[in-house]
């Protein structure tokens, strides 16, 4: 061990003085220095107009005034995703599912405000967050840091005498990932200290409130993250001949890993697995609400099957004389078909989803880039299932506030006074506001096994590479 | 305390080494000459168990170097042709890195002084050895050797190159070790260093070492007839 740490500090002690690592160090440092301060801006900026807009709709709904239940539905309301800390280190798909969503009455509105839609084409390729830095450029520095850190001791000799004075390869080895991975820390210890203050003062954690967990394993995650490709840098250098090709063959590791293959494989899902357009989709529902799911069963058959079933349930001849006023019942029926309907087309558009998503995840057992970058996302509640399960919520809160509607107008109003009834403010303050809280990491994390199985397994082989390379190699082959 | 035994190394067909006997004894400076290819830096290297035999068996203190990588490690010390430090280390911080590499710990005032015991001049002692000479590396090499206490010293063609006062230097260096009971085995091109500074002189020729003997027993024109003899045969 103490030969280990005699290598580690002649490492750091080198790399200091090698103006490179040091300028692309402070380079990074300043990156995420300014992904961090911009994403709190946006984040800080956002967060105070969604309060601001979720009590400016609430409000609005409280004093819509007096109206028929039906119409307050159709008058509808606003819900607000809320932002959390996290985002401001990974934005993760914030960008493209949206902000906000107006509920109403017998339509699911999709969200709005998608900062994607705002931005230039050059969104595209992604905004600068920390996530960003740390997935795409920090692999970058740890090239530049350890491409030659076998190679130049082998092309200086200094290796020969390394390894004359008693030395093992294996503590060379973990001496050099040792001091780089000191290095690495001590270039983002203060960005770390940075997400720490923000996640344990933020005011968001009321619906994030596992956040201090979520801040520790995205920690323990970009450590794994940083721990492979440090050691696959020194791995290669340790199986290569010269520094130039150890940095070519590092390059090309990096370009396939971090460019290529996410773009084959996000590609290549959405050509097996492919999502139908918008306006198909709505379309579909509009059809299949009109028509029946079956095709033949329109609107108007539906409506006089229940109405023949409440006449036989209730001993009556006419929906008049019915104890409620049908006009409600028939609506809540009507929202309740919507909604299976909608169910099913969203089932379906949700499985195209979970299988791109799959695809994604197999894919990751094989790049450790997308594994962190699936947890990443995860871990900041801005992936897809966090996404998804908001969705679920809004839609669940979107039924029960027309639900809530329509019993009031079957209960208090009479068939055909559909001007003449008007439910006030106390049935307003029936519905609650909505609010949000993020599912568990835990709970979340659920879906990324794949994921955490690669970044272990990564970590694992990683490992075993190293000490099988360390135990074969000898500085003169033969 | 060196002991090679009947060893060999063999490339495919090609035989580097072949059964090569050889001993040297504590103040022994064993002289290995030989054109280039002829087994001299083969044996360096097996003795430092950086590749491995074909047969026979390499020893120091009876120790066989490939069983016990680590504790014969501990006992030699190796000068390259081209000794090679880090350049963005000083040549003290160089030596300090490399005396605790073998579990030796010295002052900052102690390493000064080795450094300047093996003729670095003190005014380069706390540079970046990036603007040492060839020379001025081997010195560290030699500090290194005498911080390490070793009792064995490998030195593989340690003064091609360097000048003529830088040569010398370095024999003085030498043979100051030789009078600390330092075994010694150097391969080299240089019979007049080798006839000057050695105990003991081997020519080897095609991985054979076809003579030895000692050098008080010859003269410098015979070594050098002999050697030309055996080269042009």
């Amino acid at each position: 061990m103490r030969d280990l740490f005699s290598i580690a500090r002649k490492e750091i002690i080198i790399a200091l003085r090698e103006r490179l690592v040091v300028s692309l160090g402070i380079i990074i440092l300043l990156l995420l220095g300014v992904a961090l301060y911009a994403g709190y801006l946006s984040y800080s900026q956002q967060s105070r107009i969604i309060a601001e807009k979720q009590q400016e709709k609430r409000q609005e709904w409280l004093g819509q005034g007096d109206k028929h239940p039906h119409i307050a539905a159709h008058y509808g309301t606003f819900v607000f995703k809320p932002k959390t800390i996290l985002s401001v280190f990974d934005f993760g798909l914030d960008t493209y599912t949206g902000t906000s969503i107006y509920l109403e009455a017998h339509h699911q509105h999709e969200f709005m405000f998608r900062p994607a839609q705002d931005h230039s084409s050059m969104i595209r390729f992604g905004e600068l967050s920390a996530a960003l830095v740390l997935h795409v450029l920090l692999p970058l520095l740890i090239i530049f840091l350890a491409f030659s850190s076998f190679t130049k001791e082998k092309e200086t000799g200094t290796l020969k005498l390394l390894l004359s004075q008693g030395v093992s390869y294996a503590t060379i080895t973990w001496g050099k990932v040792l001091a780089y991975g000191v290095a690495l820390v001590v270039i983002l210890a203060p960005y770390i200290a940075g997400m720490f203050i923000l996640a344990t003062f933020s005011v968001s954690s009321s619906f994030i409130p596992d956040v201090a967990l979520r801040t520790i394993l995205l920690v323990v995650v970009y450590m794994l993250y940083i721990f492979i490709f440090l050691s696959l840098a020194v791995w290669v250098s340790l199986r290569s001949a010269t520094g130039r090709n150890a940095l070519l063959t590092l390059l090309a590791c990096w370009i396939f890993l971090v460019i290529l293959m996410p773009k084959t494989v996000a590609n290549l899902s959405e050509s097996f697995h492919t999502l139908p357009s918008m306006r198909a989709f709505k379309e579909a529902i509009q059809n299949d609400i009109r028509d029946g799911v079956d095709g033949q069963t329109p609107r108007s058959v539906r409506r006089g099957k229940l109405e023949k079933e409440y006449l036989q349930k209730y001993q009556v001849d006419s929906v008049h004389q019915l104890p409620f006023n049908f006009e409600g019942v028939s609506m809540q029926a009507g929202e309740e078909y919507g909604n299976m309907v909608y169910d099913i087309h969203w089932k379906k558009l949700r499985d195209i989803f979970h299988r791109q998503n799959r695809m994604g995840s197999i894919a990751s057992i094989f790049n450790p880039y997308l594994a962190v970058q699936h947890l990443s996302m995860a871990l900041s509640a801005t992936d897809m299932h966090t996404a998804i399960d908001f969705e679920d919520k809004v839609e669940t809160y979107r039924r029960e506030l027309v639900r809530k509607m329509n019993n009031d107008m079957a209960q208090n109003s009479r068939y055909g006074e559909f001007y003449e009834y008007k439910a006030s403010i106390d049935l307003w303050n029936e519905v609650e506001d909505f609010s949000y809280v993020v599912p568990s990491a835990f709970e979340i994390l659920q879906y990324y096994k794949l994921e955490m199985i690669s970044i272990v397994g990564w970590s694992i082989l990683i490992i075993l590479l190293l000490n099988y390379s360390n135990r074969k190699s000898k500085p003169i082959h033969g | 305390m060196l002991q090679a035994t009947n060893l060999t190394k063999k490339y495919g067909d090609f035989t580097a080494l072949n059964g090569l006997n050889l001993s040297i004894n504590s103040g022994d400076i064993f002289c290995l000459l030989g054109a280039n290819g002829a087994g001299k830096s083969t044996t360096i290297n097996l003795f430092l168990n950086f590749i491995e035999p074909s047969g026979g068996q390499a020893t120091i203190n009876s120790m066989d170097v490939k069983q016990y990588p680590k504790e014969t490690k501990q006992l030699l010390s190796y000068i390259p042709e081209n000794l090679m430090l880090y350049p963005n280390l000083t040549g003290l911080e160089n030596l300090d890195f490399f005396c605790g590499l073998g579990g030796k710990r010295y002052s900052k005032e102690q390493l000064e002084e080795l450094l300047a015991q093996s003729g670095l001049q003190p005014d380069f002692i706390h540079q970046r050895v990036s603007s040492y000479s060839k020379g001025m590396r081997q010195k560290v090499g030699i500090a290194l050797a005498r911080a390490r206490g070793a009792g064995v010293l490998l030195l593989d063609e340690p003064t091609s190159g360097l000048d003529p006062k830088a040569s010398n230097e370095f024999s003085e260096l030498l043979l100051d070790m030789k009078e600390k009971g330092v075994a010694t085995l150097m391969a080299t091109h240089d019979l007049f260093r080798a006839k000057d500074t050695g105990t003991h002189i081997g020519i080897m020729k095609e991985g054979v070492l076809i003579e030895q003997f000692k050098s008080e027993d010859v003269s410098f024109q015979d070594l050098e007839k002999l050697y030309l003899k055996h080269m042009h045969n």
